[in-house]
């Protein structure tokens, strides 16, 4: 088993290597908009004194560690595999011994996180100059506890998308479901703003949705700004949708296989 | 009177980068790059009167798609002149383009999705056709090659045949008085190809329209051209008469044999064995035109033949052959 | 006007092409409703913290992203699906024959794919525009209006010929080719009011992508606030980068046919 993995990366990772160009160009692509909120909120912060208890360099040090959980919890999983369902592509794959996806393209998605890792530190390193964040609130310890639940976070977001892609195997159009599932994201993740300042209904909805364990919950969590309680409840939060998110790939793939055969394609 | 297309020394040499491997290579060729001279097309001489019918042969990358881009005016060449209807293609100059056509047997113009009534329509605006002209234009290809039932379905759901006839009309719309036609008929199946030919005859007929074309089909060639103009390794090694072309080259044919216990027979006492055929069944001979009734007869005479097929050589083969040696 | 004649029939060709994708289409205008909303929801969390945003108020915000709504409906609309268009063609040679084509060659180029339907995001744009404007209880003349006009024709001009440039450069390098999402990506950066980033940034969307210049400069126009000088300026701007552009689009073709070099 160790030594599939091993093979799978060093094919995955040559072939990410080939297309470093454009991973570049992805990059810069998904830097923008953190950076333009993060320039919004501290203007506003700036001209205000604070927003809610919020300071200019709250939240320069909350979209900086955004950059880095949103890189660490994200996948691309669609653009990488729905289209080996659209045109048939499967099949071959569908035929080798191991599990398509939870193979080749998870071990593909970390080979690009790897990448576009190593091209961020640099942009990491120039924006902090630029910002000159104060992070004093930050512990090793809490960058530690920290850890755990981000991968299970990229494993929940990771299955959750793999299952919107397996809806390939019915509907042609994916992509408009997931530019949905994106917006869900954007509202219930904390990626525009702190959640503590979306309105008191988004909050409330997003305590129980799985998008804050992507992006708010860990960097609250570093930055330490959560009581013990809190952090407790979302390695709880964590465990459930975790489940959830394994039992519901495993449903929509095995019935999309199914399908995929009887069709024939 | 004035030739339709007159070549003058029209050469193009193309510079390739030359790439070691590795990223030290890179490095170093990003700012010192090293180029290598390819030359496509040397010195080639030759004019076409109006109304010809002329086949360019010469195997891949022996520089006849890179001197039909060329004539159509895609390429500058690096030197020499050539002159078309009395213009020089490079400069693009609408009236010439508005005059001519370039088809690509492996290139679409027509789009994917709609139908190719559409992309019609869509042509004869940027050909500027009026509307009486056009409609009559249309009727006339459609007689020829039947276009109607293939127009209102996307593209998409054509075969390979039925787009290829919808290729060639777009390319016709505007009535262009020179053609040029990169490999018109390749992927098509034996009938195709034969409508495609029928075609293109009947259309230089009727319009007395000048004809260059390249193909890998013998046939396509011998149906259509009465002259034949050979480009290898870029240069003009023949021009003329296809009847002449058959007395310059022995003529060939291949004959191929599928028996018992194949190969503990020798067959290189009936002619030249040839190797690599696409058909690894049957074993193939080489032999010459007027011995083939001859060999075939001893052929069937002597072996435990159970399938026997007579084919002319690939036309690359001929070529090598000829010129090569 | 043979133009007019070429654009009717593009346009033909395009709606049938929409029309074969029916379904498509409507979930396409759903989500672009969903994304309005979501736009609308942000600026509404933005001003229930803060009374303005760079000395902006929420009616000039809506406004703004009205403007914003104009350039990206531009993007969509023309620039994504030709650009796809674009780069198959160079990849399978169709490229040929858009040059071939007696017609100019930028012009095919940058209508042979339009996505029709997003033309009503057009009226939705210039409903918040309005909307906008009068939320701020700015008073606006003929001259504001026309001045507004010009500058976010100038702005959508500079941001096209941006693009051409960059499809350009295919010419030069094959594999250049999906330079244009710095375009896209930088494009978010024009919802809110440049003077809200800080310098660096608000230096690159000013100068080197200038998004601004399609977005802030035209609505400062409206509202008054930039001279003639200034107008003046921009204008040319718009001028001159759309000579520019048709003039790296030429270099690229030559170049593409081997004449350079």
């Amino acid at each position: 088993m160790f030594l599939i993995f091993k093979r799978l990366w060093q094919v995955n990772w040559a072939e990410q290597w080939q297309y470093r160009a454009n991973l570049l160009m992805y990059l810069l692509y998904w830097l923008v908009s953190p950076i333009i909120y993060l320039a919004v909120w501290t203007s506003i912060a700036n001209a205000n004194g604070d927003v809610k208890g919020f300071t200019a360099n709250d939240f320069v040090t909350y979209y900086m560690v955004l950059l880095i959980c949103d890189q660490v919890t994200s996948n691309i999983i669609i653009h990488t595999f729905a289209y080996k369902i659209q045109d048939g592509s499967l099949s071959g794959e569908l035929i080798k011994p191991i599990h398509p996806m939870l193979t080749n393209a998870l071990v593909n998605n970390v080979a690009f996180k790897v990448l576009t890792m190593i091209g961020l530190t640099p942009i990491w390193v120039i924006l902090f100059f630029l910002f000159q964040p104060d992070f004093s609130g930050v512990t090793f310890i809490n960058i530690l506890i920290a850890i755990p639940p981000m991968l299970f976070a990229f494993l929940i977001g990771f299955l959750f998308s793999a299952s919107i892609t397996a809806l390939a195997f019915w509907t042609t159009r994916i992509y408009s479901i997931h530019e949905f599932y994106f917006a869900l994201i954007l509202l219930f993740s904390g990626q525009f703003v702190p959640l503590t300042l979306m309105p008191k209904v988004i909050q409330d909805i997003a305590q129980y949705l799985p998008f804050q364990l992507m992006l708010y919950y860990p960097i609250q969590l570093i930055l330490g700004k959560l009581s013990q309680a809190q952090i407790i409840q979302g390695y709880v939060m964590t465990g459930i949708w975790l489940s959830v998110s394994i039992l519901l790939f495993n449903w929509v793939w095995r019935e999309g296989v199914k399908r995929y055969s009887a069709v024939g394609a | 009177m004035t030739p339709t297309i007159k070549v003058n020394q029209l050469s193009k040499t193309y510079q390739v980068p030359e790439r070691e491997g590795g990223f030290g290579a890179a490095v170093r060729g990003f700012f010192n790059r090293k180029y290598k001279d390819v030359k496509a097309v040397q010195q080639v001489d030759f004019k076409i009167e109006q109304g010809e019918v002329v086949g360019f042969l010469g195997p891949n990358g022996a520089g006849k798609t890179t001197t039909l881009k060329m004539l159509s005016g895609l390429l500058h060449p690096t030197s020499g002149t050539a002159d078309v209807l009395g213009f020089t293609p490079w400069e693009l100059k609408t009236e010439y383009l508005r005059s001519m056509t370039l088809v690509m047997g492996q290139r679409n113009r027509l789009s994917w999705d709609i139908p190719a009534a559409d992309s019609f329509l869509l042509n004869q605006a940027i050909y500027r056709i009026p509307d009486d002209e056009y409609k009559e234009t249309y009727k006339e290809l459609d007689e020829l090659l039947e276009l109607e039932p293939l127009m209102k379905k996307p593209v998409r759901n054509l075969s390979l045949g039925e787009r290829m006839k919808c290729e060639i009309a777009v390319g016709l719309l505007h009535r262009p008085k020179v053609l040029f036609l990169d490999e018109p008929t390749i992927g098509l199946d034996i009938t195709g190809q034969a409508r495609i030919r029928e075609f293109l005859q009947e259309y230089n007929k009727r319009t007395g329209a000048t004809i260059i074309l390249t193909s890998h089909y013998m046939a396509d060639v011998t149906a259509l051209c009465e002259r034949i103009i050979i480009i290898h390794h870029g240069q003009l090694k023949y021009d003329g008469g296809i009847n002449d072309l058959s007395k310059k080259i022995a003529p060939f044919k291949l004959i191929g044999v599928l028996m018992e216990n194949a190969d503990e027979h020798d067959l290189s006492k009936y002619g030249e064995v040839v190797e690599n055929m696409e058909d690894a069944d049957k074993k193939f001979i080489q032999v010459k035109a007027d011995e083939v009734t001859r060999i075939t007869s001893r052929l069937l005479a002597d072996l435990p033949i159970r399938d026997i097929t007579i084919a002319d050589p690939p036309i690359e083969d001929v070529i090598e052959q000829a010129f090569n040696a | 006007m043979h133009i007019l004649k070429l654009l009717s029939a593009f346009l033909k060709v395009n709606i049938q092409m929409s029309l074969a994708y029916r379904a498509d289409t409507v979930v396409n205008i759903l989500l672009n409703l969903m994304w309005l909303a979501w736009e609308l929801l942000s600026l509404n969390i933005i001003f229930s913290n803060t009374q303005t945003l760079g000395g902006w108020g929420l009616g000039e915000l809506i406004a703004l992203l009205g403007v914003f709504r104009l350039i990206n409906t531009m993007m969509i609309a023309f620039i994504w699906p030709n650009t796809e268009k674009f780069n198959q063609s160079i990849r399978d040679g169709s490229m040929d024959y858009t040059i071939l084509q007696p017609a100019n060659s930028m012009f095919l180029v940058t209508f042979s794919r339009i996505t029709v339907w997003r033309f009503w995001d057009l009226i939705l744009a210039v409903v918040l525009i309005v909307i906008g404007i009068n939320m701020s209880g700015d008073s606006i003349n003929a001259l504001q209006i026309l001045t507004f006009i010009l500058l976010a024709l100038s702005g959508m001009v500079v941001i096209y010929s941006l693009w051409i440039v960059l499809i350009a450069l295919t010419f030069w390098f094959t594999k250049f080719d999906n330079n244009v999402t710095i375009l896209q990506a930088l494009l978010d950066a024009g919802r809110y009011p440049a003077t809200v980033y800080p310098v660096w940034l608000r230096i690159i969307v000013t100068f080197i992508i200038p998004i601004a210049v399609a977005t802030t400069i035209p609505l400062q126009a409206l509202r008054g606030e930039l001279g003639l000088n200034q107008v003046l300026i921009f204008l040319f701007v718009g001028i001159a980068s759309f000579v520019i552009a048709t003039q790296v689009w030429k270099t690229g073709l030559k170049r593409y046919s081997g004449a350079s070099s």
